[in-house]
């Protein structure tokens, strides 16, 4: 099974919550669940940090992060970071296929690595290891009941389902529909008014 | 006659050596100018000027010499504080934060600003997130220990198109802050503030 398995299996359970992506994973999430609540990190391993700073901004919002192994290892400082803030919306999902994908696919060190029992060290309550889009399925549908940080995660193959539609945004396109949709669902202000304010 | 200068020389750099006292604060015409020197008293203006600005959203990884804002931080109840493990974690967080509302700063020591320059390049100038960035200018003049450090602060400042401004006079924190924040929101950028000891009322 592949990562698109999975996501496809969560989408139709997400929901309104807010979608951060990173590498391929960003360009399967937006295909099967597509809007203006996601958003695609550029920096390698950030993609858990910055869900976690929009879970503690929004705490009445459900986040979910969408990482991959190269960047899980790449931020395992942000783990502790993120346990100690202990934001109960933020549910952090974990496709581990062994190799930094979205970099042309040499070999991660994730093989040797037990990813659920680093962030249980880290002080995440909740993490597990699933091995089926189903099992994956009814997992994220507790965690969303239960509303405490989890991560979980899943071993899957490298690869992506043909025909994946293209994720036609820039960086900032992404932002600005995001804050845009952030503000109308949020019912509040968020970007500063600007020069024109005063017009 | 000599001699009568060098023992004069020597009685003033002794008499600046004295143990000064915890807070001068003088109004001249008006203008409160704090001469402030006790690290909380310091750190409490700050924290003010922070607050004045609009921020409600902190990440910390300390100095030495910045323990006194960092614990004024920490204990104050209307900003949210985030302590960190990697400064350039904080990029992801504030970043995060900022996106759902927040309006954040990022206090930490100059070399962990140079360990966030891939994530300020490729989130906060990449996205155009604002954020207020608070150094320590380890290895500013006067500052022993950390000359490296400090003199590649301000050059990679600039390389990367980040605007900074240095502090050293208490009287400068609220505007300098105030200032710096309207400059980051409205260029949607990071700006840096350079705390230096004095600012700092630290040795």
């Amino acid at each position: 099974m592949q990562r698109y398995d999975y996501l496809k299996a969560i989408a139709p359970e997400a929901g309104d919550a807010l979608a951060v992506c990173t590498g391929w994973g960003a360009r399967e999430w937006w295909a099967v669940r597509p809007g203006d609540g996601n958003l695609k990190t550029r920096t390698l391993g950030l993609v858990s940090s910055i869900a976690a700073g929009l879970a503690l901004a929004l705490p009445q919002r459900k986040v979910i992060a969408i990482d991959g192994d190269g960047a899980f290892l790449m931020n395992l400082c942000g783990l502790p970071t993120i346990a100690l803030q202990n934001p109960g919306n933020l549910i952090h999902l974990l496709f581990d296929n062994e190799i930094y994908e979205a970099s042309g696919g040499t070999a991660t060190a994730s093989s040797m690595v037990d990813a659920v029992a680093l962030a249980r060290a880290a002080g995440y309550k909740y993490a597990s290891w699933v091995g089926t889009p189903e099992e994956f399925r009814a997992e994220f549908v507790s965690t969303r009941r239960r509303g405490e940080l989890t991560l979980i995660a899943a071993k899957v193959e490298p690869g992506q389902p043909k025909n994946l539609p293209p994720l036609r945004l820039d960086e900032l396109e992404n932002k600005y529909r995001f804050m845009r949709y952030l503000e109308e669902t949020e019912k509040k202000g968020i970007l500063s008014p600007g020069f024109d304010s005063k017009l | 006659m000599r001699k009568a200068k060098r023992r004069l020389v020597a009685l003033t750099s002794r008499n600046t050596n004295l143990p000064r006292p915890p807070l001068v604060a003088t109004v001249i015409g008006g203008n409160a100018i704090a001469m402030t020197r006790d690290p909380k008293q310091c750190a409490a203006a700050i924290v003010g000027g922070l607050k004045k600005a609009g921020i409600d959203f902190v990440a910390t990884l300390p100095d030495e010499k910045m323990v006194e804002v960092i614990r004024a931080v920490a204990q104050d109840r209307e900003l949210k504080h985030v302590p960190l493990c990697r400064e350039e974690e904080g990029i992801g967080i504030c970043a995060g934060a900022y996106l759902g509302g927040k309006k954040t700063a990022l206090i930490m020591q100059n070399a962990g600003f140079l360990n966030c320059c891939n994530a300020l390049t490729t989130t906060s100038l990449q996205f155009q997130i604002p954020a207020l960035l608070l150094i320590y200018y380890a290895g500013d003049i006067g500052d022993r220990g950390f000359t490296t450090l400090g003199s590649v602060t301000e050059p990679v400042l600039q390389a990367l198109g980040i605007r900074s401004y240095i502090l050293r006079k208490n009287d400068e924190i609220d505007g300098t802050l105030h200032g710096a924040q309207i400059l980051a929101e409205d260029s949607k950028k990071p700006v840096a503030v350079l705390l230096t000891k004095s600012v700092l009322g630290v040795k």
